[in-house]
Parts: structure tokens; sequence; C-alpha cells
């Protein structure tokens, strides 16, 4: 019986545990319903001193080539490979038929595989690429046009720019027409020469011949070919990934002196200041609907976004690939071009997509880069941990770089020049009924 | 003095409370909450509850603040708990249905003697105000139409914390008395968000807004024993006004609501082994209307109840008294002109678990009520238990 007692009680007091408040229906009084409106605040009341930095990263850090010979008429772009040491062994079949290993091989030439993005790739006819060896020392991350090395108290220039001058090794034909790649015949002179890793001047510069268009190298690959010393009469194929690949291109862009520039390799940033108008007088229509002058509260701020208009890019930099935007807050200006700057303020992981299209072909399409909560954060004077928040913002590219190409906008004092939307939702104060 | 099984059952009350207590607070049990000041809780017991009373005019020792004078007629130290889950299904003309379910605590308290009387400490439920409502739309943007959903969420409710005093005049009548304050917040949020039309990054709008209520009430009440078959009660609760009081950052301004006196009276007759039980309640909320607005209408809330029990019943070997019920009334507030009815039929079983010299040391009331509210196209039916525990001589 007090089992029974109490099971009972206890099932009294948990069963309707799951608590739900009683549900609206027809006729149950709702709060007035706040208004949700919308304007546009031209530059000058918003932003100031904007001002593109470049040098973000390095052309290494893709994992991809460019080659290119007067693209666009102006871009000259080549690739440089460095391998890493080779396999020193490799299993062969024995004389007596048993698999087994031999590090006794002799290299005696080999072949460099170069596969290609066709959908990056400007061209739809067959073109002529060179390989070359290398001729001087060079550092991966810091070569350019100019300079085979260019780190802190060591810059030493290209005897010839461009990578040059370099040890002739093969030419080939790429023709999309008849696949993804191209291969480069090596001689065991080649081979060899890349075999040492103490030599910084080992590598390989590929390049084009026929002027036009700009090719994107996705990947390359070495295949060797070796004879083991137990089986003298078999030739086995060992592959080697690149331990770099790296381009250099010319001419390297200035920055632009009225518009606004983001990506490329390395990536360009664009800073700006930003304050949040606390009061809105206009325009009327805006005005006729909430009353003017108008105090913006930051909890009204539902959405917040600079809108940009984008413009056509150098053609030898016009993307061929959808460009990703994102905007972050920068801790320190005067610190620019090296400031630290806070998280991605775009709520989209691979940020704010846009067409290539809109940099080229199709200039003047409209992009918005919403930045909600930092507008909230800067009308309220704090973010959410009570700091202060800053008032600068970086425009970037998600990834940095992602691509040779760029993507540019109009900048100010342009008739199209960035402006700030914001989507307000204002309602009534609450109240009792 | 505390059998194993009392202790036993309180400890099976405790853990049930305590997994409640991980779910979130009380709430309450009608979609009419959401009509003006919301839906009137009374605090009563499991007895109350089965019989179909106002909570007044039954004889014996009760705990409820409506019934001051019941208190002088408890013999030692006792307290008093209610639990009181319930599941409501509801239908609106052309309009949605479904189904809630909550759970309150509307009664809890303790007596002890003092002087020659008892005094109590209670704390019981007033208003019930929670609800949730929502209405969807769209806003023409430059860019695009964005679909939005305005989600509305009321929190809150009124209770009382009461004082009480009462004695007992000779052997036939009590008199009682109780002061109490009302308690409790309010907290209403209205959220719009909007659809995926719009770019990420959409911030919603919050607009919220909280308040304290306050206020005072006086509570008097007399009974009677005439002869041993009869049992009459009365009581009157003067209140002060209602008011709320703006807290935090809440935009919007106090309020003060004027509460109605209520009237209650009850009789019991007892013939052999069956008890019959009759009470009603007048409360003319009227005059609270003009402290309200839009279009909630404010009117009387009266009732009746009937109730007879046979205590002749047991339940392993023990008095195992059972009632049924009927009341009817109707609530103060409506969403329009039509007055909102509620009609409950009621059962329920008390089992006492510890007597010693006709003094109940512990026992359990668990009533059962199938009822159903209405007004114009709107109604709800519902189940509701209500188990409570009185437990004396600690």
């Amino acid at each position: 019986m007090r089992m029974a007692a109490s099971t009972a009680m206890l099932c009294g007091v948990v069963a309707a545990c799951d608590e739900e408040f009683p549900v609206g229906i027809t006729g149950t009084p709702l709060p007035a319903g706040p208004i949700t409106v919308e304007v546009e605040i031209p530059w000058s009341d918003f932003a100031s001193n904007l001002e593109v930095f470049g040098g973000y990263g390095s052309p290494e850090d893709l994992g991809v080539g460019f080659v290119a010979n007067q693209f666009a008429g102006t871009l000259d772009a080549r690739t440089l490979i460095r391998y890493p040491g080779y396999p020193q062994a490799v299993t062969v079949r024995d004389t007596t038929g048993a698999q087994r290993p031999d590090s006794s091989i002799t290299g005696i030439g080999g072949r460099l595989v170069a596969f290609f993005d066709t959908l990056a790739s400007t061209n739809t006819g067959p073109v002529t690429l060179g390989l070359g060896r290398v001729q001087q020392e060079w550092d991966p991350t810091t070569a350019t046009w100019t300079a085979a090395i260019d780190t802190i108290n060591d810059t030493r220039a290209w005897t010839e720019p461009g990578a040059g001058p370099v040890l002739v090794v093969d030419t080939a034909v790429w023709d999309p027409a008849s696949g993804d790649s191209v291969v480069f015949m090596l001689d065991s002179a080649d081979v060899a020469a890349w075999a040492d890793t103490l030599d910084l001047s080992r590598g390989g510069r590929i390049e084009s011949f026929d002027p036009g268009p700009r090719l994107q190298i996705s990947q390359t690959r070495l295949r060797l070919d070796v004879r083991p010393a137990s089986n003298p009469d078999t030739i086995a194929e060992l592959t080697v990934s690149p331990r770099s690949t790296t381009f250099i291109y010319a001419p390297f862009p200035d920055p632009p002196p009225d518009g606004v520039r983001i990506g490329g390799a390395p990536s360009w940033r664009t800073i700006l200041d930003v304050a949040i108008p606390a009061q809105i007088t206009g325009p009327p229509e805006f005005c006729a609907e909430v009353g003017c002058p108008f105090e913006i509260e930051p909890g009204q701020v539902s959405f917040a976004a600079l809108k940009l208009t984008s413009r056509t890019t150098d053609a030898a930099f016009q993307p061929t690939d959808t460009v990703r935007l994102d905007v972050r807050p920068v801790f320190d200006r005067a610190s620019m071009p090296k400031s630290p700057l806070g998280g991605s303020l775009v709520g989209a992981a691979l940020g704010r997509a846009v067409a290539p299209d809109a940099f080229g072909s199709s200039p003047g399409v409209v992009i918005e880069i919403p930045f909600t909560s930092f507008a909230r954060d800067l009308l309220r004077g704090e973010d959410e941990n009570g700091n202060e928040p800053p008032g600068t913002l970086a425009l970037l590219s998600v990834f940095e770089p992602l691509s040779i190409a760029f993507a540019s906008f109009e900048g100010p004092g342009s008739a199209l020049e960035p402006v700030l939307r914001l989507v307000l939702t204002i309602g009534p104060d609450m109240e009792l009924p | 003095m505390m059998s194993r099984l009392v202790r036993f059952n309180v400890g099976a009350l405790a853990v049930g409370l305590a997994v409640c207590g991980l779910a979130r607070e009380a709430t309450a049990q009608s979609v009419f909450n959401a009509a003006g000041l919301g839906v009137p809780s009374e605090a009563l017991d499991g007895r109350s509850r089965a019989l179909g009373s106002m909570g007044i005019g039954l004889p014996g020792g009760a705990f409820m603040p409506t019934d001051p004078a019941a208190l002088g007629r408890l013999a030692v130290a006792t307290g008093v708990f209610a639990n009181q889950p319930s599941w409501v299904d509801y239908s609106a003309e052309g309009g949605p249905s479904g189904s809630f379910q909550g759970n309150r605590f509307p009664l809890m308290g303790l007596a002890y003697p003092v002087f020659d009387g008892m005094m109590s400490l209670q704390v019981g439920s007033f208003l019930d105000q929670n609800y949730t409502d929502s209405r969807t739309g769209s806003v023409d943007l430059s860019t695009e139409t964005v679909a939005t959903n305005d989600e509305f969420v009321q929190d809150g409710s009124v209770s009382n914390l009461n004082l009480g005093y009462a004695q007992t005049l000779g052997t036939d009548v009590s008199v009682g008395l109780t002061v109490g304050r009302y308690a409790g917040t309010i907290v209403r949020t209205l959220t719009r968000t909007f659809g995926e039309e719009i770019a990420a990054d959409v911030n919603s709008y919050v607009e919220r807004g909280r308040w304290a209520y306050s206020g005072y009430h006086l509570t008097t009440g007399v009974s009677a024993t005439l002869t041993d078959r009869y049992h009459v009660a009365a009581s009157v609760q003067i209140p002060s006004d209602l008011d709320a009081e703006a807290q935090d950052d809440t935009d919007g301004g106090d309020r003060t609501f004027s509460l109605p006196v209520q009237y209650r009276a009850g009789v019991s007759a007892t013939y052999g082994p069956v008890l019959f039980a009759a009470s009603a309640v007048l409360a003319d909320w009227s005059d609270t209307q003009s402290d309200l607005t839009g279009s909630v209408q404010a009117g009387s809330a009266n009732g009746f109840g009937l109730g007879v029990e046979f205590s002749r019943a047991r339940l392993w070997g023990r008095d195992a008294p059972l009632r049924f019920g009927y009341r009817r009334s109707t609530l103060p507030f409506s969403f329009d002109t039509n007055d909102v009815t509620e009609r409950i039929y009621s059962g329920g079983v008390g089992l006492a678990l510890n007597r010693t010299n006709d003094i109940t040391l512990a026992a359990v009331d668990f009533a059962v009520e199938r009822g159903r509210r209405w007004a114009g196209g709107i109604a709800e039916n519902f189940w509701r238990a209500t188990l409570s525990f009185q437990a004396a001589g600690f």
C-alpha cells in the first residue's frame, strides 16, 4: 500500500512537469506590432579614411601556380616549383621473384606533370609552355618577379626579372581539348640537379611562350624513372609531390587611388573608419514613417550592411571564380597594416559570395556586406564583453590569399560610392494590458 | 509524531517536486490567461476541489485563505501543500486548436498555535497570466520582401503571501482574519524575427517590459456549527488596488488596477455518513474595466458549487471519504463582450494516513476535475488533478 500511495503521489506530481504556456488563439490581445523600416546613409555620414593595404599572405600559400604571357596585354606570370628530397628506396622483384626494398637506385630520367584548372584558365586552344631549371638561390615564400629572396636583412634580385635566366629543360603544349595536364620530359641531369636538398637554387620554372591566356596550374607531380641495382633490367617509377609551389608576376598592381580592393595574392585589404550616426534626419520617406530627427537605439538595428557597387577589375586580375568577401573589426588602426583583426562579422562561414562577372563583364552589381552586431555595438558603445568596440573595419577575402585575382568596388566620391544600409525595427514601449 | 508511511509519502512528494524543479517555473492553465489580468487561481486543497467548493463552508479545520475562520478549527500545528497539474485542449471557431499542459502549486502553508488560537503563514496563487502568441507578416524592403514573425510571451502571475489568525469562540463559532500581500512579477516580451529572404546577420528585435506587483488585502470570516448537522461560513476579502511597478529599464509605465471585494459563503449539512455542501462567491470586477486597454472586458466573477461526501468509505483499512462535486462560475475577464463561463465536474478521495484521538495527523486529498471554459467561439476542455498533503503534530 505504501508503495502504491507513494507511486501515485510521485506520478501525480511528475506527470505534468512538462510546462507549456497557454497558446493565444483568435481574439487574443497582442501588443502593438513594431514597424520595420529601411534607410540608406551616405558615405560621408558614416565612414571615412578609406585606405587600401596590400601584401597579406604569400602566393605560396595558395599552393597553385599561374602562367601568363602578356595576359590582357600586361600580365606576365610564371610558376616556380621546388621538390623535396627523392625517395631513397624502391620495392622491386629480385631475381628470386620476391618483393624487397632496394635502396641502391639510380635516376635515369623522369617527367614533370602539370595539371591545370580548366575553369580558372582562360585559354580555349593549345598553349606552348616551357620548363626550365632555376639557376640562383630563391625563397618560395618571398620570391617576386624582381626578387629571388626578400626576407629581413637578405634581399636578392633575380639576375633577370622573372626568375631568370633558366636552363631550358623541355617545352610542351597543353591543349585543353585533349586533357587537363601537360608533361615535361626530364633527363638524368635534370633529375640529379633537383636531388640535392641543400641546394637553395633547385627548382623549376614554368612559363608560357604564347601571349594571351592566363593558366592556373592546380598541382604538379614529379615522376622519376629509377633503375634498382638488385634488378637492373627493371625501371621503376617514383612519384614526388612538390614541397613548394608559388608564382611570380608583373606588373604588380598599385593600390587604387579611388576605390575598394579586396583579394589577390598577396592579398589586398580595404580599411575604413565607421561611425553609425545616432540620429537620422532623412530621407523624407523615412521621416514620414518614424518622425525626424530619429534617435537610433542599438536594439532597433535589425540589419546593417555596407553596400558596395562592383566595378571592373584590371583585366589582368579579373576573377574567374567566385569571390568570397569578409568584414572584420580592426583593433588598432594606427598599427596598420599589422593591426590584429577581430572575428568575422558577416555571419556566414564562407563569407559573402560574389560571382566573378561582377568584376568583369557585368560591373555595377550591388553587394551587401552585413555587420549588424558590430553596428549595434558601435551604437551601444560597448560590445557583449563590455569593451569599447573598434571603430574601424577591414574588408578582405575570407581566405588570404585565394587567387591572383581581386575584387574592385567603387570608392568614396564616386556616384556609386559605398552606403550604409540600415533596417530598423521600431516598436512602441511595452505596456501592461 | 510521524509514521513511516507519512515519511515515505513525503519523500515521494519531495522527489516529484525536485524533478519538477528542473522544469520551468510553474505555469498556468487556460487560454483565457491572455484576457485582462488573467484567470483567478484559487488556493484550494484537494478536498474543496473534489467537492466543487468555492473554498468555504466545509466542516473541520482547513487551511485556505478563502475561509479564514476554518483555520481556527485546526487542533495542532499543521502544514499543507497542494500540487495541481492540468491538461487542456482548446479550440476556436475558424481558428486554431491544440493542447497544452502545466503544473501549479496553488497552496502552501504552515499553521501553529499562538495564544488561544491558530496563526498561519500561507502562500497562495491569485491570478495566472502566462500565455504566448504569435503573428506573421511581411515587410517590403527595397531589395526584397521579408517574412516576419512576432512572438509574444507573457510570463507572470500574481500570488499572495498571507498571515492569518483564527480563534474559536466557545465550541461552535470560529472567527478568522487574514492579512495578505500581493506579490509576483510579469514579464512581457515581443520578439520579431525575420525570414531568410534577407542576408545573414539579421538580429531579432526584442521589446520587453517587466513589472512587479504589490498590494494588500484583508480577509475576515466567521464560521459556525449549528447543532451537529449544519455548518455555515462566510468571508469577505477587501483588497487594495493592485500596483504594477515597472522594473529595471522597462520603458512602459507603472499601472494600478482596481480589485473587487470578494464575498464568499458556504453551508454544509451532515446526514449520517453523507455530507452535502454548497458555496458561492460574488466578485464584481467591472471597476477594473477602466484600468484596462484594448477590447478586453471586465465583469462579474460569480459562481457556486455543490458537493457530496460519503465518509464511510475505506481504503486499505483507513478512512477514505469519496467526494463528488459540481461548480459553475464566470471568469472576470473576456476577450470581448462574451462572458467566460467555467463548468466543472469533480470527484476525489481523501485518505487519512494517521489519526489520533479524532485528530488527523496526516492526510492526503486527491481530486480530479473535468471542466470546460467557453466564451463566444472559444472553448477549452481540461482535466485537472489536485493533490494536497496535510501533516500535523510536528
